[in-house]
């Protein structure tokens, strides 16, 4: 376990995102005297207010990385910044996409090992798993990851995700990493696909199907990541609530609608529906079909049955309006 | 014409005996499943509701006599049945005497093909009145909750069977019993008679069903001239034999050889068996069949 004394520089990569900000303000808090670098590609955004932390607009390659550990002596490393496929929308950055998700993760990781960082915890997504019509409820950690057979814009995530483990298995008396595999993340801060799609009227929703989801709230999701990461030993964990809604359910909840069609028309009206700006990928149209509810016992093994402080549905209904 | 109409309406309406029972199983029920629903998409509500339309027709339409119901105790079980009837009206009547008709409600978690659970509409509604797929994880996270579950270790070939074969039992699938020693559940063996008789006249076109994708395609004489009006199953009484539970060896590892659990299945298929043979016996017959002259007094 790394000592809260022995925790005097943090960096987050991809302090832009909403989920990062959150964290690395309960890490100030917990961490008082620690400073924190946040990096991005992007820019700071407005409500970056943290005390400690120093912001620095890189570009992901690798003079910018190795510069960033040779100038400073991080603790702790937080891979946050896994690129989604919304940036699909731009043109011409699914390669960047990639290349920094596939390439860039594995040089971070060896460059953490390389500077010696005492732990690295890296964000992937339960995504990995993929929706498929035989999924069990609820696929544990050890379960295949396939949801690149079936997504080709999910091969980045899933790559990556490998790419950690094996990195992780690997160095694992050297290095103490973490990965996590959350379920979808929903707050007022994130803007992932599923918080877009369950906020939106204009996203078709299937009548003839209806999921159980498993949602966890943003602050519950930035506990574990400073919180719990430090109860867990080196490991891959799913991180889920006890909780689940049906996907119908929470949209009620949330109070948007969309619009009811028929399974069998979801794909081609979700291309329509990308068209106008509003994005939904590929990939999605399957987990509004197929449940893909992951097992989280390993999680509460070392946390505790009771660490999630927020209820689903209440953190659902602070979506709405 | 009309009189007789409005006089079958009535006959399959509820009475206040059968609504008093549904509210207090789903009262029960509500006691075991938090928040009204399971990760697997249980809906007591849809259930509640499910049970005040079919529950005229399981007593009235299917006439279902349930037999054994001393056998069963307030425990968990593998229930494990014969399957018939081309399109598995029995699971849903053998889950509604496990609800309905015993002293201590259960609902039982029916283990079904993944084709039915992708299926439009119905793979919905099925997860809503508590049906699973069948997968050996979701059976072991279900056993692990003290949920009963439905097993048919005939499979698919179990429910498509040409006239000829009703009531001849296919071969057991091994996984369920190497379930219940790992979980240590007892297993109840239970025969259905009555569901061939849904469709009097099957013929299955399997090589039709393999050109178009399709688990099973079965040919009867009102399907598929009718399109789906032809699937209605006909009104053919339906006896559920529950046997005495199967004690699980304690001794015998989950693990152990194959000849070793071999045995075991046997008597297990050889108690459903002996049920059906006593059921057939006993059959009953309906007017219609009797009008139609359809013989419904097969032998194994």
């Amino acid at each position: 376990m790394v000592k809260k004394e022995e925790v005097k520089t943090i960096l987050i990569i991809g302090i832009a995102g909403g989920l990062a900000q959150l964290t690395a303000k309960k890490l100030a808090r917990k961490y008082p005297g620690a400073r924190i670098v946040g990096v991005d590609t992007r820019g700071p955004g407005k409500n970056l207010n943290v005390k400690n932390l120093t912001f620095i607009q890189i570009r992901y390659t690798r003079s910018s990385f190795e510069a960033l550990f040779r100038n400073n002596v991080f603790d702790l490393v937080y891979h946050l910044g896994r690129i989604p496929n919304t940036i699909l929308l731009i043109e011409g950055l699914e390669k960047k996409r990639v290349k920094f998700n596939v390439i860039g993760t594995n040089l971070i990781l060896d460059l953490c090992l390389k500077f010696m960082v005492k732990k690295v915890v890296v964000l992937s997504t339960s995504y990995v798993y993929g929706a498929i019509s035989d999924n069990p409820v609820f696929i544990c950690e050890d379960d295949p990851l396939r949801a690149s057979l079936k997504y080709p814009d999910l091969h980045d995530v899933v790559e990556m995700d490998r790419i950690s483990s094996n990195w992780m298995w690997k160095n694992r008396d050297s290095i103490k990493t973490i990965i996590l595999r959350p379920c979808h993340i929903v707050g007022p801060n994130i803007n992932n696909t599923i918080n877009q799609y369950l906020k939106s009227d204009y996203v078709p929703v299937p009548m003839d199907f209806n999921p159980m989801f498993q949602f966890i709230d943003e602050d519950d999701m930035a506990r574990v990541l400073t919180v719990g990461v430090e109860k867990l030993p080196t490991g891959v964990y799913n991180v889920a609530p006890d909780e689940y809604v049906s996907i119908l359910q929470a949209k009620k909840i949330i109070g948007s609608s969309g619009f009811r069609i028929p399974f069998f028309l979801l794909g081609s009206v979700a291309g329509i529906v990308r068209k106008f700006g509003n994005f939904m990928p590929e990939y999605l149209v399957d987990y509004l079909k197929f449940a893909c509810l992951i097992d989280n016992s390993s999680m509460k093994k070392y946390l505790g049955k009771d660490f999630f402080r927020h209820d689903t549905k209440k953190t659902l209904k602070r979506l709405s309006g | 014409m009309l009189n007789e109409f409005i006089k079958g309406i009535k006959y399959f309406k509820m009475t206040t005996a059968d609504e008093k029972k549904i509210s207090s199983v789903i009262r029960n029920l509500k006691k075991r499943y938090e928040d009204n629903s399971d990760p697997w998409g249980l809906d007591l509500g849809f259930i509640e509701k499910f049970y005040h339309i079919m529950f005229p027709l399981y007593r009235k339409y299917f006439q279902v006599k349930v037999h054994g119901k001393s056998n069963v105790g307030q425990k968990q079980y593998m229930v494990v049945s014969n399957h018939s009837g081309q399109i598995a009206v029995d699971g849903l009547l053998i889950s509604m005497a496990f609800a309905l008709e015993m002293r201590n409600p259960r609902m039982l978690r029916a283990m079904v093909e993944r084709f039915v659970s992708a299926m439009p509409f119905i793979g919905d509604m099925m997860s809503r009145y508590g049906s699973v797929l069948g997968e050996r994880k979701n059976c072991e996270w279900l056993l692990k909750r003290d949920e009963s579950v439905l097993i048919f270790p005939e499979g698919i070939k179990g429910v498509a069977k040409d006239t000829k074969d009703f009531y001849k039992l296919k071969p057991f699938t091994k996984g369920f019993f190497r379930l219940a020693l790992a979980h240590d559940v007892d297993i109840l063996p239970v025969a259905v008679v009555g569901a061939e008789e849904f469709y009097p006249y099957v013929k299955h076109f399997r090589s039709l069903a393999k050109l178009m994708k399709l688990p099973i395609f079965p040919v009867t004489p009102l399907f598929p001239f009718l399109g789906p009006l032809g699937l209605l199953p006909m009104p053919s009484p339906v006896d559920i034999y529950i046997g005495k539970p199967y004690t699980i060896p304690k001794k015998l590892s989950h693990n152990a050889i194959d000849s070793l659990v071999d045995n075991h299945i046997k008597n297990i298929r050889t108690d459903i068996k002996s049920m059906l043979k006593e059921g057939l016996s006993k059959r009953r017959t309906s007017p219609l069949f009797d009008k139609l002259g359809i013989d419904v007094k097969r032998s194994l």
